[in-house]
């Protein structure tokens, strides 16, 4: 026998206690590292990889305040421009359906490949989008989940646009971050609404990173003191002006945090409290023998890690594993478009399941540190 | 000839304070136990008998006096000195045997020998022997619950024994056992100190038992009434 058996003997002695507080632990980490994961995914938005070179341009006002479709070409001639598209909210609901539950974006359709880059569709396919001032692409998540056809139609009816529109669908692109979205021609938009060419938000691509701040320093003088002043910024920027509503959620998956780890700290350190008294009589009998307080301290914290740990392999590693290995998009139905138990959470959450070993294990060892062996072989069973 | 003695007492007293009463456990004791002496402690309950025993085993502290055991004094030494000292020396037997319940009767005996730093294969040669010894070699896979009481008090004695100490202390060894696995115990205990040599101090009520003995002191209200 080793001091790792007897560890292990007596840390099992009561199995299915140590399964429950094995269990208890597993539960809490893995609500702990999927809370911190979805706090993440909702907090920084997931990012295209051409995003870095993308800039919105949109009303100061408000996001629903459109832009005259004369500052395009405005924006086009500033240096280090590539190119703009028009970008606007459609806000459709498709056929019957009560809620919007995808976005349609109206753009420019030559522009896809070009701002859009990681949209990728079959050429044939953009090309029938292109031909016909009708036609729609459609993301796959989007398309999958309805069961969409190329040649589709796609019946929506706008909130805001007063004209019910119907698109037909000319391809289906995957590969950009949410293929959930539907896009469609800004003209077919102008022409079936009768906007004057207004754009809900214009979306510039800069030659290269260098030229960003120069471009987007640029856009916002460019109109300056008009009628329509912008904020250009970019896709990030704007992504998060989005995300920053979500500050009481932030707060709220913080608070459940908290109560989660402090819970699992109460009831850890009981069960090894309990695990503890029940054996203070042989914890008395092996000073008895000549053991000394460290060495029961190295027990007790032994005994109390290695349940934590156990609880962290089964709750972080089987969050991890779930997280990496199945498609969360398909799951939470494009809820989450990525689910990415990252490296910095799976820390945090062993940091937590070793800091509760530790914790849990001082009651104990103070108690363990006080007892005179006499009086702890007074104690009964 | 007298043997020399392994265990000096000098006016030992123990005084415990429960709240506002102090309750004297022992008072004034001066005693010398000689090497492979194998002797019992008698007495009423409440006379201090396990007290006594506690404070030679070095469990237990004095209040005021000395206890030296082969020549150390152990009032003198610290927490972690005595814990190993406790170690290397004294073997100590309990009235309700006090096995871990967990781990057979060879990993119980094996228990003290964690902390000497023997290799694997000393101490399963150690184990061995202690478990002969008590005529327990064929149980060494067994659990404390599969044994009879007899032979978890036997295991217990091997556990004491396994370190090879110089003496063993054995509060009531006797008093949960039948008859039958009484004399056993108390036959074991006998050869410890007859054939072995160790200095056997063994605390009983029962005056069969302590028959067993060279030598027999009474404690009545913590003070040494007479000697047999
Ligand atoms: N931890 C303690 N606190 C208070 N009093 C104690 C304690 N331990 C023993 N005593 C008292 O000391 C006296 C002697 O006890 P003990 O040595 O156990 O007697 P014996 O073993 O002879 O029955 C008793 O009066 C007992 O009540
Ligand atoms: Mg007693």
């Amino acid at each position: 026998m080793t001091l790792a058996t007897f560890i292990a003997k007596n840390a099992l002695r009561n199995k299915r206690r140590a399964a429950l507080s094995i269990l208890s632990v597993a539960v809490s980490l893995f609500l702990l590292v999927t809370l911190l994961v979805a706090l993440r995914e909702l907090t920084v938005p997931p990012e295209d990889i051409g995003a870095a070179l993308r800039i919105v341009v949109r009303n100061k006002i408000s996001i629903a305040t459109p832009l005259p479709g004369r500052q395009r070409a405005i924006i086009e001639k500033i240096k280090g421009v590539e190119a703009v598209s028009p970008f606007s909210f459609f806000g459709g609901k498709y056929g019957a359906e009560e809620n919007m539950t995808f976005a349609q974006f109206a753009m420019d359709p030559h522009l896809l490949t070009n701002i859009f880059g990681e949209a990728k569709l079959p050429m044939e396919q953009y090309r029938a989008f292109l031909a016909d001032q009708r036609a729609c692409v459609v993301g796959q998540i989007t398309a999958d989940k309805y069961k969409f056809k190329i040649g589709d139609r796609l019946p929506l009816t706008s909130s805001f646009y007063p004209n019910p529109i119907e698109l037909k669908i000319a391809g289906i692109y995957a590969g950009s971050i949410d293929d959930r979205n539907v896009l469609f021609h800004h003209k077919f938009l102008e022409e079936a609404e009768n906007t004057g060419g207004v754009a809900g938000t214009w979306w510039v691509k800069a030659r290269s990173a260098e030229d960003m701040p120069r471009v987007l320093e640029a856009i916002n003088k460019a109109f300056a003191n008009t009628s329509s002043e912008v904020r250009a910024e970019t896709e990030r920027a704007f992504q998060l002006s989005f995300v920053s509503m979500w500050g009481n959620i932030k707060l709220l998956v913080n608070s459940i945090c908290t109560v989660v780890v402090f819970t699992l700290l109460l009831v850890s350190a009981s069960t090894m409290s309990m695990a503890i008294r029940e054996r203070f009589r042989e914890l008395a009998v092996l000073k008895a023998l000549g053991f000394r307080r460290h060495e029961l301290f190295a027990f007790i914290l032994a005994e109390s890690f290695g349940l934590a740990g156990l609880g962290a392999l089964v709750g972080v590693g089987g969050a991890w594993l779930l997280y990496t290995q199945v498609s969360i998009s398909k799951m939470t139905n494009g809820i989450f478009i990525t689910f990415d138990p990252t490296p910095r959470i799976i820390g945090l959450a062993l940091l937590v399941a070793a800091g509760l070993g530790i914790v849990a294990s001082i009651a104990p060892s103070i108690a363990v540190a006080r007892m005179s062996v006499v009086n702890g072989l007074k104690t009964l069973d | 000839m007298a043997a020399p003695h392994i265990v000096n007492i000098r006016e030992l007293s123990k005084v415990y304070q429960q709240g506002e009463i102090d309750v004297t456990a022992l008072h004034n004791i001066s005693l010398d136990i000689a090497a492979s002496e194998f002797l019992t402690l008698m007495g009423p309950s409440g006379s201090g008998k396990s007290t006594l025993l506690h404070i030679i085993a070095g469990i237990d502290r004095p209040t005021s006096g000395s206890c030296r055991v082969q020549g150390i004094d152990l009032t003198q030494l610290g927490e972690s000195d005595l814990a190993g000292w406790r170690n290397q020396n004294v073997g100590f037997v309990f009235q309700t045997f006090n096995l871990i319940p967990v781990l057979t009767a060879f990993e119980n005996v094996e228990l003290p020998l964690l902390l000497t730093g023997l290799s694997g294969r000393r101490r399963r040669e150690q184990v061995n022997t202690a478990l002969e010894l008590v005529g327990l070699a064929d149980r060494a896979r067994h659990l404390p619950r599969q044994l009879s009481g007899g032979q978890e008090q036997r295991v217990a004695i091997a556990r004491a024994l396994v370190t090879d100490p110089g003496l063993v202390m054995a509060d009531e060894p006797t008093g949960n056992l039948d008859s039958h696995s009484a004399q056993e115990v108390l036959g074991i205990l006998q050869a410890l100190s007859q054939n072995a040599g160790k200095t056997v101090i063994m605390v009983t009520h029962d005056p069969k038992a302590a028959a067993f003995g060279t030598r027999s002191i009474h404690l009545e209200k913590g003070e040494l009434s007479r000697e047999t």
